[in-house]
């Protein structure tokens, strides 16, 4: 298990980091959120032992985190490149080396990550001769050759174009089958939520929320009451109950906002007693929406 | 343990990667070339500039062309002796494939010479006046031709009184060879130290840095690519050396217009020492490791290739600096001065080197220079490392001399 508990980090001025906390448990799939600056590449440095905090602690199956924890580690940063004039091969075994691995394990892991990306074709040629998207496969393969028990992802989807996107897709699902402990940050919302099990807010270096989607939901304050026909009835009926308010008419169709803890089977009941209802539908926040609000909370 | 496999696997992939790479084999040929075109110097001197051993016609009376052909013959080849002095032409020189005519004449004062030279910038009057000064003196005074000899040539030699050399022949060879063994480190630590620069800029631009330092800590990183390329600098050297030796030590056979070439066995002998030798070995490992460094750690800074210039050129300084005193410590390597500056690191790899090639540098002077060389390798080593360490994860806009100075302190 990953813990980290109140770490904050600074670079002069500048609060990266303040007081963030979450456990990551052994083969979850957690997904870091915040918007663009928000510290999630600090702590993922942090976590790596790249970067060491100022403050609090972080600490894998309970011993601090250090530099003997990489070789156990992958990590594909945002910012992430090849050696351009290297073959793919050889770009694919120097990062085996380097996380303590040995022939003949490393041509066998490397012939495998290289059939299991479709790139054979390209096993000989320098990496500067591949497109854009071979490319980030055969980043992926460096940075999870080794087999890591903890794979580190930052901004995992960005630049890819849907195929690729739908290639890193299914090879995250592989190693989160395997097991493999995974930590992604991403923008994609609706790829986080297919992957991830549990999730970690955070805006201006603070935790805003935690947990599971389902924790995150029952902590979201309303929900939203999509409701058919859009007439005066029902209109009437909702205003009457207390903390709703009409957000939209989705043709003929109203949306309303009403507080998480409304009994939403007696609101419906209410409503066929005075309009023939053919839609009652209780709409969850998404993902996107919590992240939306966490991130425009203003820290206390 | 962990750091150590690391630095080994760094640097044995950076010493793959650098053999493969152009810039290396360029610079490996380039030098080849450059040491060939200069154990062919002499000959070319010989054959463009000097033409002491030009082949010349004598004209004149028997009674003066004979014994002047036999003076003559020391410094020259006669290749056409004929009794008409009149003023050759171009196309009678060229013919004869001679250089020069010297026709001698004799009068009152003594013998009367005219040259004739095909270069207007021929050298070799000199050189003729010289040679036929016993016969002038033979004609003049009726002596013999050996006793004007004798007369006119005082003999002299030059001993040393310098226990490093036992002749001024053998210290002028030593200063020439210092000179170049000077130049020699000045561009293998140069090279190597922007080779290294550039190597830690490309894994920045690249953008594979971030990944390389959440693989292995930055220290093995950095080190197993320091010791990369000073090793393939010391295999480069040893290269060039061996192919010194081989060109300099058989000149090219049956090509007159070569010369003889340098004969480069002979020169080094008595020169270049086993002391000599280590002491390049070691101070270009100083040197190296200092510089490289500096240029490692400024290296990281950077975020576009374009910068790498801006940022050498200021590190190139104190090695060009180093260079250019090394040079005047040569000729005097027991000043003041340059037992001085042979205790500042940084510097002292060029002084140093140049003092033990032309002196008997005192054995605790060798130690403390040395001792003070480690010593700023160490505390560059730990200043490169921090600013390594902080600039392979820093993009965007160069930092500040101020916020360097922090990461420096920090």
């Amino acid at each position: 298990m990953l813990a980290i508990d109140h770490v904050h980090k600074e670079f002069g001025k500048v609060r990266a980091v303040q007081d963030v906390s979450f456990r990551v448990d052994d083969g979850v799939t957690f997904g870091l959120i915040g918007p663009n600056g928000a510290g999630k590449t600090t702590t993922m440095r942090m976590i790596l032992g790249i970067l060491t905090p100022d403050g609090g602690s972080i600490a894998w199956n309970g011993k601090p985190v250090d530099g003997s924890m990489r070789r156990r580690c992958g990590y594909l940063p945002e910012e992430r490149g090849l050696y351009a004039k290297m073959k793919v091969s050889e770009q694919i075994a120097f990062f085996g080396r380097l996380h303590g691995l040995v022939e003949p394990e490393i041509t066998k892991r490397t012939d495998a990550w290289i059939e299991r990306l479709g790139i054979g074709q390209y096993a000989d040629r320098p990496c500067s001769e591949l497109s854009k998207g071979n490319q980030q496969k055969v980043q992926v393969a460096c940075a999870a050759v080794h087999d890591p028990e903890l794979l580190v992802l930052d901004e995992a989807f960005s630049g890819l174009d849907p195929v690729n996107a739908d290639m890193l897709l299914n090879i995250l699902n592989e190693l989160k089958a395997q097991g493999t402990t995974l930590i992604l940050s991403s923008h994609q919302m609706w790829q986080l939520e297919a992957l991830c099990s549990r999730f970690c807010i955070i805006s201006a270096g603070e935790n805003r929320a935690s947990g599971t989607l389902d924790e995150l939901r029952a902590a979201w304050p309303t929900r939203i009451l999509r409701v058919a026909p859009g007439s005066s009835a029902v209109r009437a009926m909702l205003e009457r109950v207390e903390g709703a308010f009409f957000v939209a008419d989705n043709d003929g169709r109203f949306d309303y906002s009403l507080p998480a803890n409304t009994d939403f089977a007696a609101t419906l009941r209410s409503l066929v007693g005075v309009e023939a209802v053919t839609s009652f539908e209780v709409i969850e926040p998404s993902l996107h929406d919590i992240y939306i609000r966490a991130s425009e909370q203003v820290p206390a | 343990m962990n750091d150590f496999n690391d630095f080994i696997v760094v640097y044995s992939a950076e010493i793959v990667r650098r053999i493969k790479s152009r810039p290396f084999q360029i610079g490996l040929i380039l030098g080849l070339l450059a040491i060939f075109a200069f154990t062919r110097m002499n000959g070319l001197l010989n054959s463009g500039f000097n033409d002491n051993n030009a082949r010349i016609v004598l004209a004149g009376s028997a009674a003066l062309t004979t014994p002047a052909r036999k003076a003559l013959s020391r410094d020259f080849r006669i290749v056409n002796v004929q009794t008409s002095a009149a003023a050759p032409t171009v196309t009678t020189l060229k013919r004869l494939d001679a250089s020069l005519q010297v026709a001698i004449g004799r009068d009152a004062k003594g013998l009367d010479l005219a040259i004739y030279a095909l270069k207007p910038n021929s050298n070799a009057t000199g050189t003729i006046v010289h040679d036929l000064r016993p016969l002038n003196v033979a004609l003049g005074t009726g002596v013999s031709a050996s006793k004007a000899d004798q007369l006119v040539n005082i003999r002299s030699k030059t001993r040393t009184v310098s226990a490093k050399f036992g002749s001024s022949g053998q210290a002028a060879a030593a200063f020439g060879v210092g000179s170049a063994l000077i130049f020699f480190l000045y561009l293998l630590i140069l090279i190597n130290s922007q080779i290294v620069m550039s190597s830690v800029a490309e894994e920045k631009t690249s953008r594979i840095a971030e990944l390389l330092v959440a693989s292995i800590s930055p220290a093995p990183l950095l080190y197993g690519k320091i010791a990369s390329a000073a090793t393939l600098g010391v295999i480069q050297m040893a290269i060039w050396v061996a192919f010194s030796l081989f060109t300099g030590g058989h000149p090219a056979q049956g090509d007159a217009s070569l010369g003889t070439g340098l004969d480069m066995s002979a020169l080094l002998n008595g020169t270049i020492t086993p002391t000599v030798l280590i002491s390049f070995f070691v101070l270009f490992v100083l040197g190296f490791l200092q510089f490289s460094m500096m240029f490692a750690g400024m290296g990281s800074l950077i975020s576009r290739t374009e910068d790498l210039g801006s940022v050498s050129l200021p590190l190139a300084l104190p090695v060009i600096a180093a260079l250019l005193i090394s040079m005047g410590a040569l000729g005097a390597p027991d000043a003041p001065w340059a037992v001085a500056i042979s205790f500042v690191p940084v510097l002292s790899p060029f002084v140093l080197f140049a003092r033990i090639v032309m002196s008997e540098v005192p054995m605790w002077q060798i130690l403390i220079s040395v001792a003070l060389n480690i010593a700023a390798a160490w505390a560059i080593a730990v200043l490169a490392g921090k600013l390594y360490r902080v600039g392979m994860l820093l993009y965007g806009r160069a930092p500040s001399l101020g916020q360097v100075w922090h990461v420096l302190r920090s």
